[in-house]
């Protein structure tokens, strides 16, 4: 290249202008600027919840006495249990299952008071793993809350001795205590509103203009390619940012999720993940003719990307070929400094090694997309 | 209705289809994408967790407990720590999820029929994983402590706990998500290929062409429905063979009965697609709008992922307008439960409801678009 | 289109004075070459263009016209060859030759949402110009679009006969030597192609060099040379009235009952080298004046079809055009 292309602010200046221009004139950008993250929050903070509680349960007690009262009583007492139907024959069970009326089936067998006082009783607990993650967790809570009864349960006259549970674990969560799995989810959420926002607008940006055919006009202008880029990225990047104050605001004072650890540190990181977001977007730009093309495969990135970031599915259950190739994944290595940061409350020394990886995919992606548009172009 | 006009109306889109890369990636290269992320990549099923271990006990007792741990499967030992900072630093690092702690006097405690005392410090910040991991140490702390009492002479507990896990024996997040699968495929043709028909033919022009024939508004509508409906259908019968197959997720109910009110389903969602498709003048907005109005509802409030009854009761009523909640229920029912037409009747119903409410909307708009 | 008509009017636009050819050639062209593939776009084109020269480029769609003007203004890399734009190599620095030509394609290529205001500065600032100077360039511009009165308006409210001159305004807003058009025109009604073509002759005669392509014959005759252009070829390049003398061929003119049924008729015949349709008549190009008219009413005959009248006339630029492009292989499918 000639000593002529020299990087000229003020051309970048000239595009942004007229970007922020074109966008703040196109009534649909706005919609999907700012209301559709407003919108998907909402979404997303009410109805991903993988909290399991008011488990749809339907007794059949045959035993009908004191104990077996109790027993129920025990289960449904702390919300994690809802009785939704009682009956007497152990058929309506399969019933009531196969239909899907309810989740778990507790069986109480005749003479339970009394199998009890001898200090040799059981229930059974019948659970559909239709899903698997609710089956799982209400498994768990039901043995626990059954198991420590039967201690309370039997007097002491009866054993003999003061009966106690030989082992207890005790349980403490760190960073979420209630174990919301909001706090966990709303934070996600800004990381894939971001990623969203930024590749998938900035690709159509781009090819908007293919489309149109001003981009060639651009082109025989003195307009470098890395002025184009750097005039289309910007203006995404700052809504992005505008997008992330507005989502952590919204997750904070609406949802309640803590921010424990430092603002100033998310904004940094932000504007790493920036980089391979806008970089992907751009390296659409380069493979679609229209803007139809660019979100489709904007869609066809985003699926696999969300998937595989641990955003809904833990990376560490992973197989480790994924588990590896998540590493490619900008979002994946957000996400983990977004929960730190959120959740955690940890700081660069626990999470330097995401901020580089974030570095080092923004770097690539953006070189390759220029690469391809230079040569795209000439 | 001329069956031979219907004909060549879909005969063009199969021509246009088969030339159009995009809509065979959509088509069967999606499905295929989406059923290898679910079937091998990624589950819910919480297996191997980071273990750091705080032993302040050391004793066979507290040895053999730790051995009931690692022998479950469930739990790998990453670390050993010494204190409760180094236990904090392993988990604010993220190497370990959660921190076995048996504390000093655990043996003794054990031997003199005290209660002894384990703790569990979890990090919860992923609460899903964290729950899970709670419940499976809570089950082996348990099964130790029973059988340390039996070894011991004295009585079992009172009270013991004998549970069954039916349709899904073994928990495996891959037998929920595999038959759930199938609706979202569907979803994806419905609102990603089907939403871009009429409006394709709008962009270009070539509506007005296909006007001024004297082909029928219900000819053009059908006709294009059904290469739709045959992609559909082969989705479905891919996606159920190789979940079977090579995922391993049974199939316990009536193969014809899943074609059948798969085809209900896809008729109603081809409907609303092109029911989209015939007010959208663009390809790029009718993609938007099926994104947003069937294809993002239908993955998040169906039950797919997210169970109904977790959902706060607003939304949970508006679950009950999702069409692919109904489905689901139909799909893991013949798939896990095996039940038939007598179960899910209601849900036949629905879906028959759907199809032609569906068909009939599109319809009705493309008539008025059209004048 | 009655393309005598329109000839007819040419004295009133067209420049007397014919553009100087002395010093460094504004272009030079030599064996140009582009692949697509196996596909050979442009195949070893070489030309020079004067300055001040408005200099026309004919040829079917899929002829190589688009291609060879993208490669001039530096949107498209040269597989072999030379071009030398302003001087410059175009292959070796781009970026210079960019600053020296205005370039406007056959697709509007404005910002519809931007307003017509807001496009020329847009584009000035690109040029590098600001300040005041940006400011008479836009004067300028609104004065010559004649939308002073609508520099408010969204570009996409206009009509097309104005996006069109604006267009140009804003690809000569930093007062290039060299202008590339590619049909720029098409679409737009006559007056305002009449309203384009007096904006085009007033830019060369102010001494800039104009490089435009063109489907429309009677603006052909508003340049000062042709060149002729199918599959990738340059097949003739000279001045209309040389290039209407070049085709030595008579033209008969015949009217019949059935024209379509007569050009396939006539295309068989030996004598006949083009047969070209004009409205109801037929443009027969043939070797001999009076031997092929005998021709052509025998093989008429034959056919069954009735001669409403035959009779000589003087060759049009669109019988050079269609006799040149027939003799050099025929218009490419696509």
């Amino acid at each position: 290249m000639s000593a002529a292309a020299r990087i000229s602010p003020a051309r970048i200046a000239e595009m942004l202008r007229k970007e922020l221009r074109q966008i703040f004139r196109d009534p649909q950008l706005y919609r999907i600027l700012f209301i559709a993250p407003v919108v998907q929050l909402l979404m997303f903070g009410y109805a991903v919840s993988t909290d399991v509680r008011h488990t749809r349960t339907f007794v059949v007690d045959h035993a009908g006495d004191p104990a077996s009262r109790r027993v129920v009583e025990a289960l449904t007492a702390g919300g994690f249990f809802d009785v939704v139907g009682r009956s007497m024959r152990d058929a309506d069970v399969v019933e009531e299952l196969d239909h899907g009326r309810a989740v778990v089936a507790l069986v109480i067998p005749p003479r339970f008071g009394a199998d009890l006082a001898a200090g040799d009783a059981s229930v059974q607990l019948l659970v559909d793993g239709t899903n698997s993650n609710v089956a799982t967790v209400a498994l768990g809570q039901a043995e626990g809350i059954l198991s420590s009864l039967g201690v309370t349960l039997v007097p002491p006259t009866v054993a003999g001795t003061a009966l106690t549970l030989p082992i207890e674990l005790r349980d403490r969560a760190w960073y979420n205590p209630d174990l919301k799995s909001r706090d966990y989810n709303v934070p996600g959420v800004v990381g894939v509103l971001l990623f969203l926002v930024c590749m998938l607008l900035t690709a159509l940006a781009v090819v908007r203009e293919r489309e149109l055919g001003t981009l060639e006009q651009l082109m025989v202008t003195p307009l470098l390619p890395l002025e184009l880029v750097a005039g289309k990225a910007l203006p995404f990047a700052l809504i992005g940012l505008v997008d992330l104050v507005l989502v952590t605001l919204l997750a904070v004072l609406w949802f309640g999720v803590p921010l424990v650890g430092s603002p100033l540190l998310l904004l940094f990181a932000t504007l790493l993940f920036l980089l391979p977001s806008l970089g992907l977007g751009l390296l659409i730009s380069t493979t679609s003719k229209t803007q139809q093309e660019a979100f489709m495969a904007s869609y066809l990135t985003l699926v696999p990307a969300i998937l595989l970031s641990g955003f809904m599915f833990p990376v560490a259950s992973m197989p480790p070929l994924f588990r590896a190739l998540s590493l490619l994944n900008p979002l994946r290595h957000y996400l983990e400094i977004v929960r730190g940061i959120f959740l955690k409350g940890v700081g660069l020394p626990e999470l330097w090694r995401a901020h580089l990886w974030l570095l080092a995919l923004g770097v690539t992606f953006v070189g390759v997309a220029a690469a391809r548009f230079q040569k795209r172009i000439g | 209705m001329n069956l031979r006009r219907l004909l060549a109306v879909s005969r063009k889109e199969v021509l246009q289809l088969r030339r159009d890369r995009r809509s065979m990636v959509l088509a069967f290269l999606l499905p295929l994408l989406l059923l290898l992320l679910f079937g091998y990549a990624i589950s819910w099923d919480v297996r191997e967790i980071a273990t750091a271990v705080w032993d302040g006990d050391q004793t066979p007792a507290s040895r053999a407990l730790l051995d009931a741990f690692w022998a479950s499967g469930y739990f790998d030992e990453v670390a050993r720590v010494g204190d409760e900072a180094a236990a904090r630093a392993a988990l604010d690092r993220g190497e370990a999820s959660v921190v076995l702690v048996l504390p000093r006097g655990f043996e003794r405690d054990l031997a003199s029929g005290e209660t002894a005392t384990v703790q569990a410090l979890v990090d919860g910040s992923d609460a899903n994983t964290a729950t899970i991991v709670l419940a499976y140490a809570r089950a082996i702390v348990l099964g130790y402590g029973a059988r340390v009492r039996l070894e011991g002479g004295r009585p079992p507990l009172p009270l013991t706990v004998q549970s069954r896990v039916w349709y899904n024996e073994e928990l495996r997040s891959r037998n929920m998500i595999v038959p759930g699968l199938v609706a979202v495929i569907m979803m994806i043709i419905a609102a990603m290929l089907t939403s871009l028909t009429l409006s394709r033919e709008w962009e270009r022009g070539t509506m007005e062409q296909l006007a001024s024939t004297p082909v029928s508004r219900a000819e053009v509508v059908l006709g294009k429905l059904l290469p739709y409906l045959a992609i559909g259908m082969v989705d479905v019968a891919a996606t159920s063979t190789v979940g079977v197959l090579l995922f391993d997720v049974p199939f316990r109910g009536s193969v014809m009965l899943l074609a059948l009110l798969s085809f209900l389903f896809l008729l109603g969602a081809s409907g609303i697609g092109i029911f989209v498709s015939a007010g959208s003048k663009s390809q790029l907005l009718a993609t938007q709008v099926a994104m947003i109005v069937s294809y993002l509802p239908s993955l998040l409030l169906s039950g797919f992922m997210f169970a109904i009854s977790s959902m706060p009761a607003p939304l949970r009523a508006v679950t009950y307008l999702i069409p692919a909640r109904y489905f689901l229920v139909v799909t893991r029912g013949i798939f896990l439960k095996g039940v038939g037409i007598e179960v899910l009747r209601g849900e036949a119903l629905l879906m028959a409801l759907f199809a032609v409410a569906g068909v009939t909307l599109a319809v009705v708009r493309f008539k008025k678009e059209l004048e | 289109m009655g393309h005598r008509e329109e000839r007819s009017d040419e004295a009133i636009s067209m420049p007397n004075a014919s553009p100087s050819h002395d010093g460094a050639p504004a272009i030079a062209v030599h064996d140009l070459t582009r692949n697509f593939g196996a596909f050979v776009a442009v195949d070893h084109v070489s030309f020079e263009v004067g300055r001040g020269e408005v200099f026309g480029f004919l040829g079917p769609n899929g002829a190589g016209k688009t291609t060879t003007i993208k490669m001039l203004a530096g949107l498209l890399a040269p597989t072999a060859g030379e071009a030398h734009v302003a001087g410059l190599d175009v292959a070796r620095e781009p970026e210079a030759v960019k600053q020296r030509i205005g370039y406007m394609s056959q697709l509007f290529s404005l910002y519809g949402d931007l307003t017509v205001e807001e496009n020329i500065i847009f584009f000035g600032g690109l040029y590098g110009l600001r300040g005041k100077e940006r400011e008479e360039r836009r004067d300028w511009v609104l004065r010559m679009a004649g939308l002073e009165a609508a520099r408010a308006r969204l570009v996409r409210e206009l009509a097309l006969g104005f996006k069109q001159r604006l267009a140009l305004g804003c690809a000569v807003l930093h007062r290039p030597p060299i202008l590339f058009l590619d049909e720029p025109t098409s679409g737009v009604d006559p007056l305002s192609r009449r309203t384009f073509w007096d904006l085009i002759h007033e830019l060369a005669r102010g001494g800039t060099t104009v490089l435009v392509s063109t489907h429309y014959m009677e603006e052909a005759e508003y340049c000062h040379r042709l060149a002729l252009m199918n599959r990738g070829k340059l097949v003739a390049l000279d001045t209309p009235p040389a290039l209407r003398q070049k085709l030595g061929a008579p033209i008969l003119e015949v009217r019949a009952a059935d024209a379509p049924a007569a050009v396939e008729a006539l295309q068989a015949e030996d004598a006949v080298r083009a047969v070209g349709l004009f409205g109801r008549a037929l443009h027969v190009t043939v070797d001999e004046a009076a031997r092929g008219e005998e021709a052509v009413r025998r093989r008429l005959r034959d056919a069954g079809i009735a001669v409403e009248s035959l009779r000589r006339i003087p060759p049009s630029l669109e019988d050079v055009f269609v006799a040149l492009v027939q003799e050099s292989g025929g218009a490419m499918v696509s």
